[in-house]
């Protein structure tokens, strides 16, 4: 089980044109950013190349990839040094942003994509489960978030009223 | 060792930040574990779970005397 292995895959699989571009998200990109998040899997968010002749894009071409290099796929994951990994499609605008302006960390030699905490924030404001609300809670209480550029993704995203609801439910005394 | 609440909020929130702090490399090394560890976790509960072990049945909840004669 080792996850830098996982990203040095990840980054094969884009050196070698199968993927355009990734970043890291969920739990695993947030340790990036706050202390280690317990997880079970690795969510990768990708955008899909599109397939000659076709308007559909596939994750097909990243599972053969995978597979054809030992990989097993098990359900929706791909087993990946251990670890079950999820190729995630942007869902909507946020992500497609949190995609374009996902950081390059150096993990020891290899380099990673990875979501920003202001996105990756933004992103669990948006979600909005119980797990995600935890860990925006961790982004605040870390003080790693920029206020300016969280604040410019909280309003580009319409999200202002859901925030105003979290900060009423968890940062104030009178809910 | 304290009981004094404030004073273990504050050294919980230090521990964080320095866990934070640490090489990346070093957390998600910290991942693999905590995933190991949950795997393991997950196994024996399944275990423990194994229908195959006699178990003593906890008595029902709230039903009086009179209505379970057993």
């Amino acid at each position: 089980m080792n996850i830098a292995q996982v990203i040095t895959t990840i980054n094969q699989t884009q050196a070698d044109g199968v993927i355009e571009r990734y970043a890291i998200g969920g739990a695993v990109g947030a340790t990036f950013h706050l202390e280690p998040v317990s997880t079970l899997d690795v969510d990768i968010f990708v955008t899909f190349r599109h397939e000659p002749g076709s308007l559909l894009v596939s994750p097909q071409p990243i599972f053969d990839y995978l597979a054809a290099r030992g990989c097993k796929m098990e359900g929706e994951y791909v087993m990946i040094a251990g670890w079950p990994v999820q190729f995630l499609p942007p869902t909507g605008p946020l992500v497609e942003e949190a995609l374009a302006d996902a950081i390059t960390v150096p993990v020891g030699e290899t380099p990673a994509r990875v979501f920003t905490a202001e996105h990756l924030a933004g992103i669990a404001l948006q979600v909005g489960r119980a797990k995600d609300k935890a860990r925006l809670l961790q982004f605040i209480e870390s003080g790693v978030l920029d206020a300016d550029r969280f604040q410019a993704i909280i309003v580009r995203h319409h999200l202002v009223e859901a925030w105003q609801r979290f900060t009423r439910q968890f940062l104030t005394d009178t809910p | 060792m304290t009981f004094d609440l404030h004073q273990m909020l504050a050294s919980k929130r230090a521990f964080r930040h320095a866990l934070a702090a640490r090489d990346i490399v070093e957390k998600l090394t910290m991942l693999d574990e905590l995933r190991a560890r949950a795997l393991t976790l997950r196994a024996a509960r399944e275990a423990a779970h194994d229908s195959s072990v006699l178990r003593e049945e906890p008595a029902p909840y709230g039903v009086s005397a009179k209505s379970n004669p057993s």
